[in-house]
């Protein structure tokens, strides 16, 4: 059976607009985007901790734009993470394997945690290359 | 007791005690002040025009003459209040929806948005009368506890049901539970305080009508 | 399985990046600072794995199926590798004598240090006789294993707060773990089964910063009990409308409108699945059109009924009736009282002359 046949058909209450709560965090994100200038700490808003609308967060993603980098991470499930036409400040999308968001935030970095390969991990791969290597 | 319990318990055995109370209590009343009966008038029964135990149900109900303008605050803070919380009570959806779960009875409600603004005016209504009550001295002077208690007894329940619609000071099911609670608070107070004049007040009239009559006098 | 967690995973197919990425979700969830994803990896990949005995009582095992089997094969399931569990009857090889050895060795092992996990409500009638393992009542056993423990958690609504076995009338006198155990921290994870990544956010918080998360008035886990299903639930806009669903299969049930007509108990239930959900994220109770049961509440069994409305009577009116007999017996009572009393003052009654007003 298949699920069209079960006659329920979800109409979305009207989307709420805008609430105003997304302009203050442009003025949060200078903050870190400075801080970040002068200390080279990275740091991250939680999206999904703040009560934003759909309408907020196209609000706040057209503000910043798009930039030029865009990473796909395929880690249980896909992540995307995108350089905004700020450079250094980065919009991190985690999906589960079906595609739901899991988590959303706006991380402030040269790169992203998520990206730099960790150095235990270098080592597996070094020690991969030099299996490569001997065989040669 | 978390709120779910409280709600629970409001719903379920405080209404149970409630109603149970309620009922007893009023028939109880209503038998004993009916059976009591009255001596029988032996004199020749005069007539007068306007005399009748039905005139005065209706007289009663309008001020009489001159009254309106020497305490016009009783009067017309009265009537509002009183049509207020009949409208409120018997024409409300959720009202409408409890008797139907209760008895199985229901009619149409009007909007819940007008239920609403009839609260204010209602509450309005009842804060300048006690407001009256408080500031004119011989209104004060007569005042008992058994007065200002049923003011309160009345007046919570409207307050807690329009908080619990309008999503005030407290989440709706603690507010809700308030209401409930209130409401059963006035169910049991209602048969044994002045407030059970809702019951006596046409059977009263009528009395008195009828006995004044009697005697060729429109009461 | 030794050596740190992340080597583990890595066994298991499981990268760096994907529990990096695990751990966000998982701090964010817990409503932690961004931040604390990268601390928790951190501590959780290097984590010594702590001992924890796994008690089961009065239960149906469905809180275990819950988290082992949620969705294979989830980082949840995995996290348990993080773990020394040193006793668990239903996943241990081990069987009677052998199984109650290891437990034994472990609470001896560990003493004061590792963590205990209960799953079901303890009976005390009979003196405890209606749930024994090995011959010993499991009201017994948990008094022991809890003395030796750091904490306590509490899994599922039978150990947090009795569940249904404490349903009325409560035939086996079934209590929750906090009715027993007062001198240890506990944590409940309530529902019938618990949301998996509950339990998991509260081991990665034990692992991580060496303490238990912020707990609510009930015990529970603030960051995920911490608002009502309705306060998340995606239907609540139709709420706030006054569109509500009168039958399973009426128009508005189709058009996706609020339950509250219906039963849900949404607005009194603390819980995160309209946030989180369940199996992978597929769905929920009230996206699958019905109300909620208010499982992770108190005595939810005895909450009037699963398709009342919350603002409906419970119960039909029990005393009524009888209260109506005895108000009317009353009266009845009443009055013949006042008629004596009438005729009796009637028959006493004389009259008065003239001659006795001038004596």
């Amino acid at each position: 059976m298949s699920l069209d046949s079960i006659p329920i058909h979800v109409v979305p209450p009207g989307e709420p607009g805008l609430t105003g709560n997304a302009p203050p965090l442009l003025r949060e994100l200078l903050e870190m985007v400075r801080r970040l200038l002068e200390t080279g700490e990275p740091s991250a808003i939680d999206l999904s901790a703040l009560p934003l609308t759909p309408a907020d967060l196209d609000w706040l993603r057209d503000k910043l734009g798009a930039g030029e980098i865009s990473v796909t991470l395929q880690a249980n499930g896909e992540s995307t993470l995108n350089e905004t036409a700020c450079p250094g400040v980065w919009w991190v999308t985690h999906h589960n394997e079906q595609g739901a968001v899991t988590s959303q935030f706006i991380e402030v970095a040269f790169v992203p945690d998520l990206v730099k390969a960790h150095p235990q991990d270098v080592e597996i791969g070094s020690g991969y290359l030099e299996l490569l290597v001997s065989d040669l | 007791m978390n709120e779910l319990e409280f709600l629970t318990w409001t719903r379920g055995p405080g209404l149970d005690i409630a109603v149970g109370i309620f009922l007893l209590g009023v028939l109880w009343r209503l038998i004993e002040i009916y059976t009591l009966g009255r001596k029988k008038d032996l004199a020749a029964p005069r007539h007068a025009a306007g005399a009748s135990g039905l005139h005065t149900v209706f007289r009663r109900s309008l001020p009489p003459p001159g009254m309106l303008k020497r305490s016009p605050v009783s009067y017309i803070g009265g009537y509002i209040f009183h049509i207020g919380l009949a409208i409120i009570v018997f024409l409300g959806a959720p009202h409408i929806l409890l008797i139907q779960n209760l008895v199985g009875l229901s009619w149409p409600s009007l909007p819940s948005q007008f239920i609403g603004l009839t609260a204010v005016v209602t509450m309005a209504a009842m804060v300048v009368m006690l407001a009256d009550r408080i500031n004119k001295p011989v209104k004060r002077f007569l005042s008992t506890f058994e007065d200002w208690f049923t003011w309160a007894v009345t007046f919570l329940p409207v307050l807690t049901g329009w908080m619990a619609t309008q999503h005030l000071l407290l989440p709706y099911t603690q507010m809700l539970a308030l209401h409930i609670l209130s409401a059963e608070i006035l169910l049991v107070v209602l048969p044994f305080s002045k407030l059970f004049h809702g019951f006596t007040l046409f059977g009263s009239r009528w009395y008195n009508g009828r006995v004044n009559a009697h005697k060729g006098v429109p009461v | 399985m030794q050596g740190p967690l992340i080597d583990t995973l890595a066994r298991r197919g499981v990268t760096r990046r994907t529990f990096l990425k695990y751990c966000a979700t998982l701090a964010s969830m817990m409503a932690l600072p961004p931040t604390a994803g990268r601390a928790m990896a951190e501590a959780m990949a290097a984590a010594r794995r702590p001992s924890v005995i796994w008690l089961p009582f009065q239960e149906c095992t469905g809180c275990t199926e819950s988290i082992t089997r949620s969705h294979s094969p989830t980082i949840e399931g995995m996290i348990f590798d993080m773990i020394s569990l040193d006793y668990q009857e239903t996943l241990m090889a081990a069987a009677g004598h052998q199984a109650e050895e290891a437990l034994h060795a472990a609470m001896q092992d560990n003493a004061g240090k590792y963590l205990l996990i209960v799953d079901g409500s303890i009976p005390l009638g009979q003196d405890g006789a209606y749930s024994c393992i090995g011959g010993r009542s499991n009201v017994d056993i948990l008094k022991e294993a809890a003395q030796g423990a750091a904490a306590v958690i509490a899994v599922g609504s039978c150990a947090s707060f009795g569940g249904i076995p404490k349903a009325n009338p409560n035939p086996t006198g079934a209590v929750s773990v906090s009715d027993l155990v007062k001198d240890k921290p506990i944590v409940n994870i309530p529902g019938c089964p618990p949301i998996p990544v509950v339990m998991t956010g509260v081991l990665a918080h034990y692992l991580t910063f060496g303490s238990l998360p912020e707990l609510d008035d009930k015990g529970r886990p603030k960051s995920f009990f911490g608002e009502t299903i309705h306060d998340r639930c995606y239907r609540r806009p139709f709420y706030d409308q006054g569109k509500f669903a009168k039958t399973f299969d009426d128009e508005g049930a189709r058009q996706g409108w609020c339950l509250f007509e219906l039963g849900c108990k949404g607005p009194v239930t603390h819980n995160a699945c309209a946030t989180v959900k369940w199996n992978g994220g597929t769905s929920w109770p009230v996206e699958s059109g019905h109300g909620c049961l208010g499982c992770s509440e108190p005595d939810f069994w005895d909450g009037g009924g699963f398709y009342k409305a919350l603002s409906a009577p419970a119960d039909p009116l029990k005393f009524a009736a009888a209260a109506a007999v005895v108000g009317a017996g009353a009266g009845v009572a009443v009055s013949v009282a006042n008629r004596v009393k009438k005729s009796a003052a009637k028959a006493t009654h004389e009259t008065t002359t003239l001659a006795d007003l001038e004596k």
